[in-house]
């Protein structure tokens, strides 16, 4: 038990540096915007109609605390981002994490969704391609994965909309109706929610579908060939019994260890996806920020919490291998 | 008798020479002969060189200029136009299009409409004289195809009245270029940060271990984003194109680094580096001559299964206007304005070159698999 608690400090410890690393990029980015916060919020206000001197700004300066030294700033930044504080919006100065809040959730729900969809998917049918002798099956798993790689989420999304657009005369966007938009939270709008979130749980679980077979495919005819398949095929155990207990625990292992990266790569995918189907959550906040006004408060902290949302897979995944990989568990329980 | 002992005995002597062939030949002669064997890589490798083709000769290709120049101001999005070679007024060998004419009248509530006058035949002429371009440093006039009068837009125009044709073709040449560039800058950071890393080992390896893995964990795309955002909007468009081109490079290295990085940590414990080590050679002379050469063939893989990604995260960031902008043409630039309920309803063939796309990409996918499967030295032995 001991060497367990010792085990899961490191890994947390491990956790942690990076995510103070990848602080340290983030806010490095943030601090190459051109134009601080302070420039920022006097502009508008100039627009507003206010005159604005450089001693204002100077004194807007001081406010925010952007005349401190940069690794003050980033030592403040990255205390108060892992206590979920992320300081007020540059343009609409309001808190990030009320203005986050629901929607970042939801697009992880969103996320996480999809990943599972797509490993429910991609186990079983992994696993006959691996071991199934038939070039019919095999083909056509091939090209359905082909078509995963090839076809980015994005591309997907654009056709689907366009389909829709054509048969059913709705392009299927946005993420809840006109009358929960702003509602809030009760079996109608849960309801309204599903009806809608399908689709983008789709679009990102398509190529997540078609990576999790490659991977699983690939581990199991790694698996299938090898002498204890053939010493328990020879004991008797045959059929579905002989693959799940055998080489499919095997390949288990390097499968959850991939999450982290597979969620990585759905991650990737949100904003644009977002942008697509207009739909009202993190993804498309973090564009809005980029692209249209320059937030770089609100990038931040959205590339940050998407960042630790992926090193806290990790960190679950380490565990759970340790738990469920007797190799690891006893090299850690002793 | 003596008939059949001579055909064994051939049999033998074509064992033989294949076998001799076999033991001799090169690695890249094996490869290749491994990578004929596929079926899929190699129509995928045709597809590959094909569109690389039309590509480079994009400009002799496709009629018109694909910029604002070139544009059809009487046919702004207009519908792809299909060579015929009869209809009810008869039957020509030389296939035709008909003419467009826009028209405004009390009729059309002063609204311009654009008109087909099936009665006036536009035929299509081989090498005409068009736009200026320049090819291999030397302007030319000459286009593959055209119509003796007006404009042929086979796949239709845009909202500014761009043929898609013509900007299809010069966007498979941008990615092209983008995906080379990135890829490039990708191959150097990885061969100096998983050489350094590999080759050293101990705590400079722990130490760009532990960074790589960050810079892996961020997702790359919203991070590039970010980076893309900051490109000051003062920058030219051939600026931008290679701002683009160094990101995505960017983009790719962690994942060739830590390929770099295990190779040289299994290779570098053997005798030959030993020996080389032992007569004084520089470790940089030791990792660019003597351990990169033993897994080239695994690079070049490695680049071209990278080279879609690099395609496609282009299309993306130009997609959602972080990425390159008019009047560079990429597919992204292309697809920047079809979201529009306007568009997907009246105007669909502004998704032809998505197909282009697909299919580019599919053929990279399909030639860096057989590849991998080629460079495989145990994929004999394997079945």
């Amino acid at each position: 038990m001991f060497h367990f608690l010792q085990f899961a400090a490191t890994r947390a410890a491990l956790a942690i540096i990076t995510l103070i690393m990848v602080s340290f990029i983030v806010f490095s980015l943030m601090e190459l915007v051109p134009g601080d916060c302070a420039e920022r919020y006097l502009a508008f206000k100039n627009t507003q109609g206010s005159q604005i001197s450089v001693a204002d700004i100077e004194a807007e300066r001081v406010r925010l605390g952007l005349d401190k030294p940069y690794v003050v700033r980033w030592g403040k930044w990255i205390v108060n981002a892992f206590r979920g504080e992320f300081g007020d919006s540059c343009i609409l100065r309001l808190n990030i994490s009320q203005l986050l809040g629901e929607k970042f959730y939801i697009s992880l729900a969103i996320c996480l969704t999809s990943l599972l969809i797509a490993y429910l998917i991609a186990i079983p049918v992994g696993i006959i391609s691996a071991t199934s002798k038939s070039p019919i099956v095999n083909n056509s798993l091939r090209l359905v994965s082909y078509l995963g790689l090839a076809m980015p989420n994005f591309l997907l999304a654009l056709m689907i909309m366009l389909f829709s657009t054509i048969v059913f005369g709705d392009s299927l966007t946005g993420l809840f109706s006109k009358e929960f938009r702003d509602a809030a939270w009760s079996y109608e709008r849960l309801m309204d929610f599903l009806s809608r979130a399908w689709l983008p749980v789709f679009i990102l679980g398509w190529s997540a579908t078609a990576f999790a077979i490659q991977t699983v495919r690939a581990l199991m005819s790694d698996e299938v060939g090898k002498l204890y398949v053939l010493a328990a095929s020879a004991r008797g155990v045959t059929g579905r019994r002989l693959l799940w207990r055998y080489p499919a625990r095997h390949s288990l292992g390097p499968i959850i260890n991939s999450l982290g990266f597979d969620l990585n790569r759905i991650f990737n995918e949100l904003p644009i996806v977002a942008l697509i189907l207009t739909l009202t959550e993190a993804g498309s906040l973090l564009i809005e920020a980029l692209a249209r006004s320059n937030d770089q408060q609100m990038a931040g902290a959205i590339i940050f919490l998407l960042t630790a949302s992926i090193v806290g897979i990790n960190f679950v995944t380490d565990i759970i291998l340790a738990l469920t990989d007797p190799r690891v568990r006893r090299s850690i329980l002793g | 008798m003596t008939d059949t002992a001579t055909i064994e005995e051939t049999d033998v002597n074509v064992d033989q020479s294949a076998k001799e062939a076999y033991f001799t030949a090169g690695q890249g002669q094996l490869i290749w002969s491994r990578f004929k064997k596929q079926r899929a890589a190699m129509v995928g490798a045709g597809v590959l060189i094909l569109l690389v083709l039309s590509g480079l000769f994009a400009p002799f290709l496709t009629p018109y200029d694909p910029t604002i120049e070139g544009r059809n101001a009487d046919y702004q999005n207009g519908a792809p136009n299909i060579p015929k070679f009869w209809d009810e007024n008869g039957f020509s060998f030389r296939p035709f299009i008909y003419t467009y004419e826009r028209t405004r009248s009390i009729e059309t509530n002063f609204r311009w409409v654009t008109k087909v006058n099936r009665d006036k035949r536009r035929y299509v002429v081989l090498f005409p004289e068009g736009d200026k371009y320049t090819l291999a440093g030397i302007t030319f006039r000459t286009h593959l195809f055209g119509v003796d009068e007006g404009k042929i837009h086979l796949f239709g125009t845009d909202a500014t009245g761009k043929d898609i044709y013509s900007r299809t073709f010069h966007s498979i040449n941008t990615s092209l270029a983008v995906g080379t560039i990135g890829v490039l800058i990708a191959f150097v950071l990885a061969l100096i940060i998983g050489g350094v890393s590999g080759y050293y080992g101990g705590w400079t390896d722990s130490v760009l271990q532990m960074i790589t893995d960050a810079v892996r964990t961020v997702p790359a795309i919203p991070l590039f984003m970010a980076i893309a955002a900051f490109i000051p909007d003062t920058v030219s468009s051939e600026g931008r194109f290679f701002i683009i081109s160094i990101i995505l490079g960017f983009i790719g290295w962690p994942t060739l680094a830590r390929r770099v990085r295990t190779h040289l940590l299994t290779e570098r414990n053997q005798e030959y580096v030993l020996a080389a080590q032992l007569c004084g050679a520089s470790p940089g002379h030791i990792i660019g001559r003597h351990l990169l050469p033993s897994f080239t063939s695994y690079i070049i893989v490695d680049l071209i299964i990278s080279f879609p990604y690099m395609v496609l995260s282009e299309t993306a960031l130009s997609f959602i206007g972080l990425g390159l902008k008019e009047p560079v043409n990429s597919l992204g630039v292309m697809l920047q304005n079809v979201t529009k309920a306007d568009v997907l309803l009246n105007y669909q063939w502004n998704f032809i070159p998505v197909i282009f796309f697909i299919v580019l990409v599919l053929a990279f996918v399909f030639v860096g698999d057989g590849l991998r499967d080629a460079a495989d030295p145990y994929a004999d032995t394997k079945k």
